[in-house]
């Protein structure tokens, strides 16, 4: 509907030039978070986070595999994502799009820059080790996936149970060991809007955003980057949104930690 | 149905593996209306199965030489999330057996949705299993008619489904996952209660015409107790905002 | 919830005449979900998709022109167009919101439009297309009762869109959608009145 897509962009950049958004937010806050930890019970490790309106979905599996050759003693993590067809009218049907693959691959590039998961702690005995896959479900889609995806694919990771290895066999009924996690990433995200920057943006301000940053950190360290959309940054505007992330991160780690 | 070796017990004094008799359903839980951005929407749970469905429409169809002048055509997509079972991390995306699944559930509801009213247009049913424990194709038809009621499309009947299948010789109601791996027949089936037609109807296995007879009753007997669940949850959406006031 | 029907329930077994019933072998059956009072007949629908009318009135959106030819985008499966003539030039351009009525329908999905209003700026609600009578009131009294104490300027759509601008906008649109989500609910009047009028005398 684009031209719907023009009357929702006049609306939202007319309010932010009187500094109001459509929820009357302030530019630096976020929507209500609220994370579901271990809601399934057949995947390893889940978690389900509503930030505002927007809903996704994580599931955590984990199979035997083989390690690769430069890291014989180390399993590997997985991440793919799904913008769901159910999760909005935009979303299509088929193999998964640009979109979810960008989602997918920045949400992964800060789990393991961050070095989040102890993939040494995945080696069972030579030539196996257990390999990691994170599947986020995207179920309702209200703007800022990244940060909702950031924080159900942390979550889901730090709600894994490892399955019991006896004899060569998997026992996945049995489920004792946590997943060894030796760090939090969270992500901000921002969207430029006629010269304004806005956090944790709506479906109706990607819209109308000309630009969107995402800066994923652990607290240390900028652990990730992703800068989206036609428009550009200035780089004050860059180091403002990256102090940001920083800001926020204590707030976003304590969300996810009082979940479990 | 899955290799026969190593095939456990299914009944053992008189009672199936989790306790329940012949013809006996597993607990079932269904909330509507719980997506904001569909139009329709339902959360099943049955059993271990957790359903997720939405409706989308109508909306214009694409591509557009797909349109039918004279009414509306429906798309159905389900689909397993890779995280759905216990075994290993699954497939993205529908394989040979949801594409088939797909495809017999939207002919269930090409038969009930009253199509001719909006020619030209696309109804969108999605099914997601995000957790799978047997019968989720009848736990997917199941929620996918609270789903369409609850986006106020007109249809003839609030259709359910329900699978029967057979362990030896004895006829037992809603295989689970452990049952439909080792059973010896399966039938799937959805009804529409108003007059108790066969919407869907699929088998394999081994039952005689006495027992296909025996099994369509038992479905259809099962069928109340899943229609009053659909029914509540249905009505539930619109008691939940009346209750805000109870008391004002 | 009273008398609530649901698709498939029998409503009579004789043949009645109702928008949302239908009859098979002469009896009648419920198509959809709402509420059905067998004393007085009437069947109030919970949820629904807009059918247009001829005479309805719409708000929508345009999304192109062609030689004084606009097709506007209504939120709806088929295509509506506003025609100008030789003496009826129109000069909107693609985005812009638009109100009209509707002269004629063909083959069920091409809506001919007609008497276009534009709608210059202000903000556009979906609403379910089945509370827009709600959204209206009687003789127009809950929108107008809305538009006085928001002093927001509104204009319905009976294809479920809402323009509104100036004033409180926020309010009135939160009023609106208390209506889509509360329409069923007895009192509703009475509690849209104090949510607009506490807002207004602050």
């Amino acid at each position: 509907m684009e031209a719907m897509d023009m009357i929702k962009t006049a609306y939202i950049r007319g309010l932010l030039a009187k500094g109001t958004r459509e929820d009357g937010r302030a530019k630096g806050d976020f929507r209500s978070i609220k994370i579901s930890a271990g809601i399934l019970q057949n995947a390893e490790g889940s978690a389900q986070v509503d930030l505002g309106a927007t809903r996704v979905l994580a599931g955590v599996k984990l199979d035997l595999g083989e390690p690769m050759e430069d890291t014989p003693n180390e399993g590997a993590v997985a991440m793919s994502a799904d913008l769901l067809p159910l999760a909005s009218a935009d979303f299509e049907m088929g193999p998964p799009s640009p979109d979810a693959i960008e989602l997918a691959r920045v949400v992964d590039r800060g789990i393991r820059a961050g070095r989040c998961v102890n993939t040494e702690s995945l080696f069972i005995e030579e030539g196996k080790v257990w390999n990691i896959y994170v599947d986020i479900y995207v179920l309702n889609y209200d703007g800022n996936l990244f940060d909702a995806s950031e924080i159900a694919a942390m979550s889901a990771l730090l709600n894994t149970k490892v399955p019991e290895y006896e004899n060569g066999k998997v026992i996945r009924e049995k489920r004792i060991k946590a997943l060894k996690v030796d760090n939090m990433v969270t992500s901000v995200t921002c969207a430029k809007i006629d010269g304004g920057i806005v956090f944790d943006p709506t479906g109706n301000e990607e819209t109308a955003a000309q630009a969107r940053l995402t800066v994923a950190t652990d607290g240390q360290y900028i652990r990730a980057m992703q800068k989206g959309l036609g428009g550009s940054f200035t780089q004050q505007e860059v180091l403002d949104v990256a102090n940001g992330a920083f800001e926020r991160h204590g707030m976003l780690k304590n969300a996810i930690e009082s979940s479990m | 149905m899955a290799s026969k070796a190593n095939k456990p017990e299914l009944i053992v004094n008189g009672k199936r593996l989790d306790g329940r008799g012949f013809r006996e359903l597993r607990p079932i839980k269904i909330e509507a209306g719980i997506l904001k951005n569909a139009d329709g929407s339902a959360y099943l749970e049955w059993g271990n199965n957790k359903v997720l469905a939405a409706v989308y429409g109508p909306v214009e169809a694409q591509p557009k030489h797909m349109a039918d002048p004279t009414k509306a055509i429906i798309k159905c997509r389900y689909s397993m999330a890779p995280f759905s079972s216990l075994s290993e991390h699954g497939r993205s995306g529908p394989n040979r057996r949801a594409i088939e699944i797909s495809k017999v559930t939207k002919e269930v509801f090409e038969n009930v949705v009253m199509l001719n009213e909006f020619p030209g247009s696309q109804i969108n049913i999605f099914i997601e299993i995000l957790q799978s424990d047997g019968g989720t194709r009848a736990a997917g038809i199941t929620a996918a008619a609270v789903a369409l009621a609850s986006a106020g499309l007109h249809m003839k009947d609030l259709v359910y489904a329900v699978s029967v299948g057979k362990i030896g010789k004895e006829l037992v109601l809603d295989l689970d996952m452990i049952e439909d791996n080792y059973s010896d027949s399966d039938m799937p089936m959805a009804i529409s209660p108003r007059n108790g037609g066969l919407l869907l109807l699929q088998m394999d296995g081994e039952y005689t015409k006495e027992e296909l007879a025996e099994a369509i009753k038992i479905a259809a007997e099962a069928g109340k107790t899943i229609s009053k669940v659909q029914k509540d949850a249905l009505r539930s959406v619109y008691e939940k905002v009346e209750e805000r006031y109870n008391g004002e | 919830m009273k008398n609530m029907v649901f698709p498939g329930d029998m409503v009579s077994n004789a043949p009645i005449r109702n928008a949302y019933v239908y009859v098979e072998d002469g009896k009648s059956y419920a198509m959809t979900i709402g509420t059905y009072d067998a004393a007085s007949g009437q069947f109030v629908p919970l949820e629904g998709n807009w059918t247009p009318r001829i005479e309805d009135t719409v708000i929508g959106i345009i999304s192109s022109e062609r030689n004084n030819v606009y097709e506007v985008d209504l939120n709806f499966h088929g295509r509506a167009l506003i025609i100008g003539g030789k003496f009826e030039k129109f000069s909107f351009k693609v985005g812009d919101v638009v109100e009209a009525t509707i002269k004629d329908i063909e083959d069920r999905r091409t809506i001919i439009l007609v008497y276009p209003r534009l709608l210059s700026g202000g903000l556009i609600l979906l609403v379910k297309p089945s509370k827009i009578p709600r959204v209206i009131g009687k003789d127009n009294t809950m929108v107008k009762q809305i538009a006085d104490s928001t002093k927001s300027t509104i204009a319905v759509g009976r294809n479920g869109m809402v323009w509104l601008n100036g004033g409180d906008a926020g309010l009135a649109a939160a009023a609106i959608q208390r209506i889509e989500n509360e329409a069923h609910v007895p009192g509703l009047t009475e509690r849209i009145k104090n949510m607009v009028e506490k807002t207004e005398k602050r």
